[in-house]
Order: structure tokens, then C-alpha cells, then sequence
């Protein structure tokens, strides 16, 4: 009895053999963080949205920035753009322009008018809102959304705070604020205007009304410039002028103004009269290097005529002819360790002066508090809150210019966002709090950087420095529709996956899934090669040791 | 960004034994999906060959007929003789080799094979040396390239293969790369619709042998190609050259420093691969330009 003669031929899958023992770290799939949002006053979902952009899924691109930020438009315009300063694409060749493909999206949802969903359910329970800026609209948006009662209680006759009020429509046009307001207000707010509360006592009032009460009342007391007599017709507060300018006032001061400030503020100041037939000279204890308004508001300053006197200070102020002498001195400036914080030293014998028809002081704003004693804590340059926005007083929270020194759009709409989130939880949603440990923030190392060639950022156009002085209207203009397409296409889409299928199809071993909606690692086969974390061009696979 | 857009069909399986991120594994995936189920393999001794293998075990799911190294050619025309006399003319025949069974043992056979202009398509894994039997120099090796039997770097350049392929006026040569991952699967696929002599050069990082990190076959594949050093064209009756890759785009330090066998390398080592490299790429467009 012979046995059968082994087959010659091969007769098994080589997939019996495992060679996941062979390795020391796998690839994982997770979603973290980008730097842009890291560095996003409200959180911003920018690899989302951008990619939705490249997509063209425009309306979905305006839904996500809509989930943390109701005013796409008005931030595209104004904000500070801290993601830009964060963003990865730096160290290949430029930041994505993040804040313009944000006013394109917001401009779009305006132009196609994208209203919000209402809210799924009604509730009961009922928030005061008071202060009808970023800070307070913000949170009166987060509130409707989640299907709470908002009472919204403005001083003055119109909503919107410092952006109707203090930034001039040349940086953002007011059909862009009352458009992104009116959505706010089509969620359903109980709008009370020309209603200041105005101590602490209506406060309490509006507490024992409501289940709970957001203060966002800003800052809203000018810093006093000594030395200067405020009662003269020919000094003007710049919060003052700005109101005026806003509201289409006449303005009556004379024609040579000297602005005191180096702020962003003072920008403004300048650039609005400026607007109004007048010579304007900005006065600042920094030197130009050191202004504390952005390098590009000085530029545009400057390509409008605006004289700079930098490095010096204002000593006295007074009637010389017809006009006005100032007399001034040069110093020597020496910031602080924080922002605001400085230390001035005239030098001997550079005095000099100039001559002028009017001032206006622009050195910051200070949160009124003392109207709040007795309800919220009161011992700082800004109400005290804990890391809940809940001030001294269980259910009054605070947010915005009033409670924070960050005093900008962003972070007040951000401050407004955190605190809706509290106050639900507060009132007893169970909502949890969105946090990104920053830590896990995806590195540029982790993007594949070879799949991106270098590309020019796209800027947006100026209008025409001859044209601008004649009237108000908007000076940065839209991103073309092909340059915003283009610009999403720089981005990285840091952390966020976009189903390339690179780490599928590169792996030589077969050893990861396709998914309906992702991948998976196959750890029988998977030998820890690291192929498919380096051709990742989003940073979205990394390895991690297991165990 | 441009998407990969081949298919895998489940041709290659996984469990093989090749150096996790092997580019060779991942070439022949990319190539076994793009022929399809009607083929047979030959290969010669190789890496390859032991990925393949391992009897009794099989990593590709077609016949593979393991021949000897001296003559991958000639047992590829053999095969393909039988199909056409069985009646399966349809059948495409793949041998695969590295360049040690292709531009050295096996070069008289690959010069039989393409002067009678057989009906193969044969792909060279250009691993630069010996490389599945500890990393000797091969006449693929290029200049200053450390291998085991040449520690201080070569010290004579690579054969120009493509050259002596073309003097044969077969109809289609071509280079690819595993970092070109659309680009390999197109040169397949236009072979495979080609009657005659095919040759197709795949560039393979290897990563014990060139000192490459587990990570960076890839990678180091696309620097060679951008660099010129490893350039994608094509050579169609091999008088026809048509480049698949726009130009030159970085210096050779980009693809030389990511190697360990370049590691010795003066600054004027360097400058004079960046002198070979310049040369041959002017006379590479010179003949693109006749073409
Ligand atoms: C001239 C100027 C230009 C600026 N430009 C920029 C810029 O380009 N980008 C940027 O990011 N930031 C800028 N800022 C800062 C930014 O405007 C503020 O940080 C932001 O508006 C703060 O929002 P808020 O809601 O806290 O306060 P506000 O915008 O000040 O809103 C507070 C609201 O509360 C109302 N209110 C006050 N007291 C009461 C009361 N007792 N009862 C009822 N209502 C009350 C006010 O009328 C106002 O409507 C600028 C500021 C100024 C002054
Ligand atoms: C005539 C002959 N000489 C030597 C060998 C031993 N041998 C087997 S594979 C191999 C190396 C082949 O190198 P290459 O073709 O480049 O393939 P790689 O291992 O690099 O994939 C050698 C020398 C042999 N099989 N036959
Ligand atoms: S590349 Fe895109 S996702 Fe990454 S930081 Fe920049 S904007 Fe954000
Ligand atoms: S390689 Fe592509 S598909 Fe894979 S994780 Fe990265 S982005 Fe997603
Ligand atoms: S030795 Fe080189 S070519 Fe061979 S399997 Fe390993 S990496 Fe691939
Ligand atoms: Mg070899």
C-alpha cells in the first residue's frame, strides 16, 4: 500500500500564516484635532468645512461653521484669525487663508438666505440675555438651538453691539450684520430694545423672572486720557465718534484731528475721519513696530494718509488761535510682560508740538461692573467668573468684553457659545462640554506633505486706495469663486479624514478594511510597516504602541 | 490631490513574507489586480520568488511557475508556447524578476526572448542588487552605492538596461513606480493589450539592502522619480520616447539621504551622482525630443 504522493503545486493561502506577530506598533484611525481649531475662538471645525468647500457642498460647509459660529460673514471680515497664525500648511509655504474662505461661505449662505432649523423641541425653561453683542447674540443662538426661551435685553435701539457700533462699515457692511442677526432672531427671540438694565437690582429682578441670566454688557466705560479736559468741544471719546460715524450722525469736529491711541480702535478712528474729508495724525507711546492694532490696519492707515507720530505722548492740550496746540514728547517704550502693560519714559528736551483742530482719545475701554455690586464679584478689571462663566451668583453668568480681556469678536462669540453650553447644564440638559486636549493636536510632521505642491496663497483684492476715501464701503473684497475653490484645495484637512483610500491601497500586506464609512486594521496581517500613516496626507492614521 | 484609482480584486493575498512595507509586495499587488485572474506567473529565484512561495503556501492566486535564474525569459516564452498551443491565446504571461535574474544571470535568456519578439510581459523589480540573499551588488547597482560586496560604494554606474532593451526594437519598454501607483497600473494595462515583447521596470526601495526606514519605501520611490534619478517614460518600438512625469523637480540629496547605503557619500559624492543624473536626463530628452 503506497500513500498518495504530496501535490507539487501549492494548495494553501498564504493568509493562513499571521504575520501581525511580527509587529511592535499599529496604525489607528482618529480624529483629532487640527492646529486651526486648537487656536479657533469658537472651536471652529475648519478641516470640516473646508473640505466641504472643496466638495462644493457649500451649504453643508455653512452648517458646520453655523454649529459654533452664527456669523460666518461677520467673522470672514473681522476676525483676528488666530488660525492662520496656527495653521500647518506655514511650514510648507503659507497659512491657508481660513478668514476669507469663511467670509465666502457666509456671504454665500446670505446671498442663497440659508435660514436656521428650528429647534427640535420647546422647552420651558427661560434665559435673559442681557447685552445684544456678539457675546449675548451668540448665546441667545446656542439657547434657541437647544430649544430654550431667550429674552434679549439691549440698551440701545438697535442690536449688535461694538459691531454696529464701534467697527466702521468700510471692515464690515451693515447689511452683513442685520442679515446674520435677522437669522438669529427668525429662531424666535423675545427681542426687548431701548431696555437698559441698569443696576444690580433689575438684575435680580430679571433673575427671579428666568431660570437663569447672561450678562454681555461689554466694555463700555472709555479709559480717561489725564490731562485731557473731556468737557472742550474739541475733544471727542472715540467710542463716541465711532457711534456717531455709525449711525450716520454729522460730525462737527474741525478739520486737522489728532487721534491719541496705537490700538485697532484708534485704526478705525483714524481711517473714519479720514472717510470724512479730514487730515488726521495717529499719536502713539509705541513705536511703529510695536503698535498694538494688526501690521495690516496700520498699512491700510498709512495708504489712506494717515499721519503717524509713534513713540511719543501728549502732555497738554490747548486753544492756540483758531485752533489747537499739543504740546507732546518723545518717549521711550517698554512693553510689559502682558499685553496692555507698558512703561514710558519722556526724554529730556524732544519735546515738540502739533498743531490741530480736534482730539479724540482711543486708549481702550474698561467693563462698568460697579452697576453689578453686589451680584457678581466686583474686585477686578472684569467680572469675576469660574471656568462655567457662572459669576458669585448661582445662575448668572457672564461672558464677552465684560468678563474677559481677550476683547475680540471671535472670542466673545466663542465666550457665548461655553456659556449657553453651561447654562443648559446649569438648567439641567446633561449636555456634556466639547473639549480637545491639546496635546493630541495633529502635527505637521504627521501630514504627507509630498502630496501637497506649492501653491500661492489666494488673497483677496483691496479696493483701489483713490476710490476708498469717498465713501464707506467695504475696502476687502469677496475671494473669487475659482481663487476660494483653489485656496480649500491648500488646505491639509489636518486629523479629519477624507477617504482618499491611500493607507487602503498602499498597504502591502491587504491588511486594512474599507468600512462603509472608514477603515479598519486587520491585526492578524498588519506587520506595523508604518506605510499607510506616512502616505496619510491628513494626519488622520497615526501608530501607537500597543499593550 | 490625485486618487489612486485601481481596484483590488483579491489577487495577492495577505500573510506573505515580505519585509513589512515592502514596496515589492506592494507593486505586485497593484500588478496581479491590474492583469487579472487570466494569467500565469513565472519567477525566477528572487524576492519575489519568496514572496510568492513557500511551499506549501501560495500568496498569489494564479499558477506561478518558479524557474531558475538564469533563465526567466526563456521558461516565460515556453509557458506562453504551451497556452497558444492548448488554444488559450488570451492568456497573459507575467515573469517576474529581479534585476539580478534580469540584468545580469538572466540577461542572455531577456535577449533571446525579446529578439524573437515573444508574447510576455516581463517585470523587472529593480531592487538595485541581490538582494533576498543579503544585499550584493548587482550590475543594476549605481554608482557609490554601498552593497555587502561593495562596502565603500560602487564604483562603476548602473547598466542602462532600458538601452540595450531598446536596441532590440521591442514594442513596448516602460519605467514605474511604486509612488506612481496610477501611473503602474496604466503601463499594465497598455502592455497587456500589446502583442509581443513587454518590459516594464518597477523602481523597488528595498529596505534591509538600501537602508531604508520600514516607512519610507514609498516615499524614497517618489524621490527617486522626482529627483530624475529614476525617471517615468516610456519607449515604443524602442525608438518612441514619451516622459510620464512633468520634469525634474529636486535635487538628488532629497532621494540619497534617505538611504543608509549612501551614507559615506562626500558632498563631492553627492555632486557627482547630481552630475550622472543631469547627463542622462539631457540625453533622455534629447531622444524624447527625436521621438
Ligand atoms: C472700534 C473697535 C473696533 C474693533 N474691531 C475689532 C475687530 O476688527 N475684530 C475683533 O475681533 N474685535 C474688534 N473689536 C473688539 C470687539 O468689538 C469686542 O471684543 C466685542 O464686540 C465684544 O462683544 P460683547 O458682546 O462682549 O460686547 P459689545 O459688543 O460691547 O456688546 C455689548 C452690548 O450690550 C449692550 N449693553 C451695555 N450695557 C447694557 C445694559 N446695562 N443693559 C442692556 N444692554 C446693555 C450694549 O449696548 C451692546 O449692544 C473692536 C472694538 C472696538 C471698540
Ligand atoms: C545561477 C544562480 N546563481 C546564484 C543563485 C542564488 N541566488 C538566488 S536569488 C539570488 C539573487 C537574485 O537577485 P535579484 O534577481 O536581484 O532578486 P532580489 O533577491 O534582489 O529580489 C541569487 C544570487 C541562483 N539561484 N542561481
Ligand atoms: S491646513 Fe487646513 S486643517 Fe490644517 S491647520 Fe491649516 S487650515 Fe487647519
Ligand atoms: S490615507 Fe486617506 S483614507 Fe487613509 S486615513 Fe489618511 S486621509 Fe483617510
Ligand atoms: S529584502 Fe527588500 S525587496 Fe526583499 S522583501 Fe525585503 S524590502 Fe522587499
Ligand atoms: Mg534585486
Amino acid at each position: 500500500m503506497s500513500s498518495q504522493p504530496s501535490p507539487l503545486w501549492t494548495h494553501t493561502p498564504s493568509s493562513v500564516r499571521m504575520t501581525g506577530t511580527w509587529r511592535s506598533a499599529s496604525p489607528d484611525y482618529r480624529t483629532l484635532p487640527s492646529p486651526c481649531l486648537g487656536a479657533c475662538p469658537v472651536d471652529g471645525r475648519i478641516a470640516v468645512w473646508v473640505r466641504q468647500v472643496k466638495e462644493k457642498d457649500y451649504r453643508g460647509a455653512w452648517l458646520t461653521l453655523a454649529d459654533n459660529n452664527p456669523f460666518p460673514a461677520i467673522a470672514g471680515r473681522i476676525c483676528h484669525h488666530p488660525c492662520e497664525s496656527a495653521c500647518n500648511r506655514q511650514y510648507l509655504d503659507e497659512t491657508v487663508g481660513i478668514c476669507s474662505l469663511e467670509r465666502f461661505v457666509g456671504d454665500m449662505a446670505l446671498a442663497e438666505g440659508w435660514a436656521f432649523d428650528k429647534p427640535d423641541t420647546e422647552r420651558s425653561e427661560s434665559v435673559a440675555v442681557i447685552g445684544g453683542g456678539p457675546a449675548g447674540l451668540s448665546a441667545a443662538y446656542q439657547l434657541r438651538r437647544r430649544g430654550y426661551q431667550v429674552s434679549l435685553y439691549e440698551s440701545k435701539d438697535q442690536l449688535g453691539g461694538l459691531l454696529r457700533y464701534g467697527i466702521p462699515a468700510y471692515r464690515l457692511e451693515k447689511a452683513i450684520l442685520d442679515g446674520e442677526i435677522q437669522r438669529i432672531l427668525d429662531l424666535g427671540v423675545d427681542v426687548h430694545l431701548n431696555a437698559e438694565v441698569g443696576d444690580a437690582d433689575a438684575l435680580k429682578a430679571l433673575h427671579d423672572k428666568h431660570d437663569a441670566v447672561y450678562l454681555a454688557t461689554g466694555a463700555s466705560r472709555s479709559k480717561a486720557l489725564p490731562g485731557l479736559d473731556y468737557s472742550q468741544p474739541w475733544v471727542m471719546d472715540s467710542a463716541d465718534f465711532l457711534a456717531a460715524t455709525n449711525a450716520g450722525e454729522e460730525c462737527t469736529l474741525g478739520k486737522r484731528i489728532v487721534v491719541i491711541g496705537g490700538g485697532s480702535a484708534a485704526m478705525d478712528v483714524a481711517r473714519t475721519a479720514r472717510r470724512l474729508g479730514r487730515e488726521v495724525t495717529v499719536l502713539s507711546l509705541e513705536p511703529e513696530d510695536q503698535l498694538p492694532a494688526q501690521r495690516v490696519e496700520v498699512d491700510e492707515a498709512m495708504e489712506e494718509d494717515v499721519t503717524f507720530v509713534t513713540g511719543a505722548m501728549m502732555q497738554s492740550a490747548g486753544a492756540n488761535g483758531d485752533g489747537l496746540v499739543l504740546n507732546c514728547i518723545k518717549v521711550n517704550f517698554q512693553a510689559g510682560e502682558k499685553r496692555g502693560v507698558f512703561t514710558i519714559d519722556p526724554i529730556d528736551g524732544s519735546e515738540f508740538t502739533l498743531s490741530a483742530d480736534a482730539v479724540i482719545p482711543s486708549i481702550g475701554q474698561d467693563a462698568d461692573i460697579t452697576r453689578w455690586q453686589g451680584v457678581v464679584a466686583d474686585d477686578g478689571p472684569v467680572v469675576g467668573t469660574g471656568s462655567d462663566w457662572q459669576t458669585a451668583t448661582p445662575g448668572v453668568f457672564a461672558g464677552g468684553d465684560l468678563a474677559s480681556m481677550d476683547r475680540f469678536v471671535t472670542q466673545a462669540i466663542g465666550m457665548g457659545k461655553q456659556a449657553a453650553v453651561e447654562i443648559a447644564r446649569y438648567i439641567g440638559s446633561g449636555e456634556d462640554r466639547d473639549t480637545f486636549p491639546e496635546l493630541t493636536i495633529v502635527p505637521y510632521k504627521a501630514i504627507s506633505s509630498d502630496y501637497y505642491p506649492d501653491v500661492a496663497r489666494h488673497v483677496p483684492a483691496n479696493t483701489d486706495v483713490a476710490g476708498r476715501l469717498e465713501n464707506f464701503n467695504e475696502v476687502q473684497q469677496r475671494l473669487e469663486h475659482t481663487d476660494a475653490l483653489a485656496e480649500a484645495e491648500r488646505c491639509f484637512s489636518c486629523g479629519t479624514c477624507i477617504f482618499c483610500d491611500n493607507c487602503y491601497l498602499y498597504c502591502p500586506d491587504m491588511a486594512i478594511t474599507k468600512l462603509e464609512n472608514g477603515y479598519e486594521v486587520k491585526s492578524d496581517y498588519c506587520k506595523g510597516c508604518g506605510l499607510c500613516v506616512a502616505e496619510c496626507p491628513t494626519g488622520s492614521v497615526m501608530m501607537y504602541e500597543e499593550g | 490631490m490625485e486618487m489612486i484609482d485601481y481596484q483590488d480584486d483579491g489577487l495577492f493575498n495577505s500573510g506573505h513574507v515580505a519585509c513589512g512595507g515592502c514596496v515589492e509586495a506592494l507593486s505586485l499587488r497593484v500588478i496581479l489586480n491590474t492583469v487579472g485572474k487570466d494569467a500565469v506567473a513565472v519567477v525566477p529565484p528572487s524576492c519575489t520568488a519568496v514572496i510568492c512561495g513557500g511551499y506549501p503556501m501560495s500568496s498569489v492566486n494564479i499558477p506561478v511557475f518558479h524557474t531558475t535564474l538564469e533563465s526567466g525569459a526563456a521558461s516565460a516564452s515556453g509557458v506562453k508556447r504551451a497556452l497558444m498551443a492548448k488554444g488559450k491565446h488570451d492568456t497573459t504571461v507575467l515573469c517576474i524578476a529581479g534585476d539580478g535574474g534580469t540584468y545580469d544571470i538572466g540577461l542572455q535568456a531577456l535577449s533571446s526572448a525579446a529578439e524573437r519578439n515573444e508574447d510576455i510581459l516581463y517585470i523587472c523589480f529593480d531592487n538595485e542588487g541581490y538582494m533576498n540573499t543579503g544585499g550584493q551588488k548587482s550590475s543594476s547597482t549605481p554608482l557609490n552605492a554601498a552593497t555587502g560586496s561593495t562596502p565603500g560604494g560602487k564604483d562603476t554606474r548602473k547598466k542602462n538596461l532600458i538601452e540595450i532593451l531598446a536596441a532590440h526594437r521591442i514594442p513596448y519598454i516602460a519605467t514605474a513606480s511604486p509612488s506612481h501607483v496610477n501611473d503602474l497600473a496604466a503601463k499594465v494595462e497598455k502592455a497587456k493589450g500589446i502583442r509581443g515583447m513587454k518590459v516594464i521596470i518597477v523602481l523597488i526601495p528595498c529596505l534591509p539592502g538600501w537602508g531604508v526606514a520600514d516607512n519610507a519605501a514609498v516615499k524614497t520611490a517618489r524621490m527617486g522619480v522626482e529627483s530624475g534619478v529614476f525617471p517615468l517614460f516610456e519607449v515604443e518600438d524602442g525608438v518612441t520616447y514619451t516622459m510620464n512625469t512633468d520634469g525634474k523637480s529636486r535635487p538628488v540629496g532629497d532621494y540619497l539621504s534617505l538611504q543608509k547605503r549612501y551614507r559615506h557619500l562626500t558632498d563631492d559624492g553627492v555632486a557627482a551622482i547630481q552630475s550622472e543624473v543631469d547627463q542622462d536626463w539631457q540625453r533622455l530628452q534629447q531622444r524624447v525630443a527625436v521621438g
